[in-house]
């Protein structure tokens, strides 16, 4: 289930092909960005979880802007401190290059 | 107030540290939460792992769990000890209860919500197999006329 979640949840890659799409024809279809965290019912992010934050963490380990996840507000904050406690606990890295 | 407040305290210990030196450690925390009317609810070893990035000169670290109530006095004192010990290299107490009371609370609501739906779904269900019936009777009267 893990494996699975993770796949549907790699929101750089996916978004990232269809915003190809996009910027070929101006009036596309824009596919509708959907909380992740909503979708899956998830209420308390916790920052032990490393395998729920990475898709959040891109390569540059910058958080992942709303913009680009399509997270809704209220998640997108708790992520936020989620991912600065992971950092924090060496979990997850503040920067990688 | 009113409710105990619980925290989380994570802490990694410096991978020269034996099994001994983590119990000991462990000990410690037990006993300092003990001493100052705090219970410890819960202890996870998440043994040794990579760290993500260097901290000091380490590469990675044993991770140990502690879930505990307590008051704000404890983890003062919690924090003041662990920082003393050369062995433990990083630690982060978080209070956890008020958020675990609001997925609480987001959940219970969630879940009314569905009933509520489920409630009302039934009888649109029900009323469109209704009319479904009807329309079948129907077919089956015409049917039958026919067949007479």
């Amino acid at each position: 289930m893990a494996d699975d979640r993770r796949g549907s949840a790699g929101p750089s890659k996916g978004r990232g092909s269809s915003r190809g799409d996009k910027s070929g024809r101006r009036s596309m279809y824009r596919r509708r960005k959907v909380c992740k965290f909503c979708a899956d019912k998830i209420d308390y992010i916790d920052y032990k979880d490393v395998r729920m934050l990475t898709p959040f963490i891109p390569e540059r380990a910058k958080i992942l802007p709303r913009r680009i996840s399509g997270t809704c507000a209220t998640h997108q904050r708790k992520l936020q401190t989620a991912i600065k406690r992971a950092r924090l606990l060496a979990l997850i890295p503040y920067l990688t290059d | 107030m009113s409710q105990a407040r619980q925290y989380e305290l994570v802490y990694i210990v410096s991978p020269d540290a034996t099994e001994q030196d983590v119990a000991d450690l462990h000990e410690q925390v037990a006993s300092t939460i003990a001493r100052l009317q705090g219970e410890l609810m819960k202890t996870e070893n998440w043994g040794r792992r990579k760290l993500a990035y260097r901290i000091g000169k380490h590469r990675e670290g044993t991770y140990v769990l502690e879930v505990f109530t307590g008051t704000g006095e404890l983890t003062k004192e919690l924090d003041r000890r662990l920082k003393v010990f050369d062995r433990v290299i990083r630690h982060l107490i978080v209070r956890v209860d008020e958020e675990l009371r609001v997925a609480e609370r987001t959940r219970a609501r969630r879940q009314v919500d569905s009933d509520r739906r489920a409630a009302r779904r039934p009888e649109s269900a029900r009323d469109r197999s209704a009319d479904g019936a009807d329309d079948s009777d129907g077919g089956d009267a015409d049917a039958e006329v026919d067949n007479g």
